[in-house]
């Protein structure tokens, strides 16, 4: 069974580059090279901004969840924030840029496996999987 | 995380120099949102950021940059990176912003 390590974090903007940190010493330890590890950084930190921005109410908390498998770090960031409609997601259009709505298309483009899956009413889960290759 | 920004106008230039170092991201981005506004607001010219000791910057930096170059276009002016390191140079890559920003990239 693989090894599992959960953080509980404030909804506050101060405490996305503590997640980032945390993410990367393990990401280290499991010997992701430095490339991969800059971009689970990014990824985890684009997830928990989504939160932060979208996803919790006042001081609620949302977990990040990190699952170490011999060949790949699955890491979940996980709000009970009433989730939204996926049909209102677009893809950002790169050749007009805009200020917001890059998080989730890096998020796709930095890491191996990315599944959402959202519950409105209930919240919203991001799956993020980094193979160690 | 912190970050600390410094500017600097060249006169000869006629242009900013401004350079953060430490970290972009949801917490400071406002941070770069304000020097880049109070400087343009000060003296409407051309702007440099300087990236060589930024560690680290996510799209919440990327969204101020890419506000701050619509608002100067409008003017006719500019807004340049100069030496991004690899991670920053990854994420313009793929948001294909290296292109309006970061044109020695595409050299």
């Amino acid at each position: 069974m693989a090894d599992m390590m959960k953080f509980s974090v404030p909804g506050k903007p101060q405490y996305v580059s503590t997640v980032r940190m945390a993410i990367s010493c393990l990401a280290n330890s499991l010997g992701f090279d430095v490339e991969a590890i800059e971009d689970i950084k990014i990824a985890v930190s684009e997830a928990c901004t989504n939160v932060v921005c979208h996803g919790t109410t006042g001081n609620g908390e949302y977990e990040v969840c990190c699952e170490l498998r011999e060949d790949r770090l699955v890491i979940s960031v996980v709000d009970k924030a009433g989730g939204y409609d996926p049909e209102t997601y677009r893809e950002p259009c790169l050749e007009c840029p805009k200020e917001g709505g890059l998080g989730l298309y890096i998020i796709k483009a930095l890491m191996d496996e990315v599944e959402i899956v959202t519950e409105m009413g209930i919240g919203t889960r991001i799956e993020m999987v980094k193979y160690t290759k | 995380m912190t970050l600390q920004i410094q500017r600097s106008f060249d006169r000869e230039k006629g242009a900013w120099n401004i350079t953060p170092k430490g970290d972009v991201d949801i917490s400071t981005a406002s941070m770069l949102r304000s020097a880049l506004d109070e400087a343009y607001r000060e003296n409407k010219a051309d702007i440099i950021l300087h990236f060589d000791d930024l560690n680290y910057m996510d799209s919440t930096g990327l969204g101020v940059i890419i506000g701050a170059y619509g608002r100067m276009k409008e003017n006719g002016n500019n807004i340049t990176l100069k030496n991004p390191r690899d991670n920053i140079r990854k994420l313009l890559r793929i948001t294909n912003l290296d292109r309006l920003l970061c044109p020695e990239l595409c050299e």
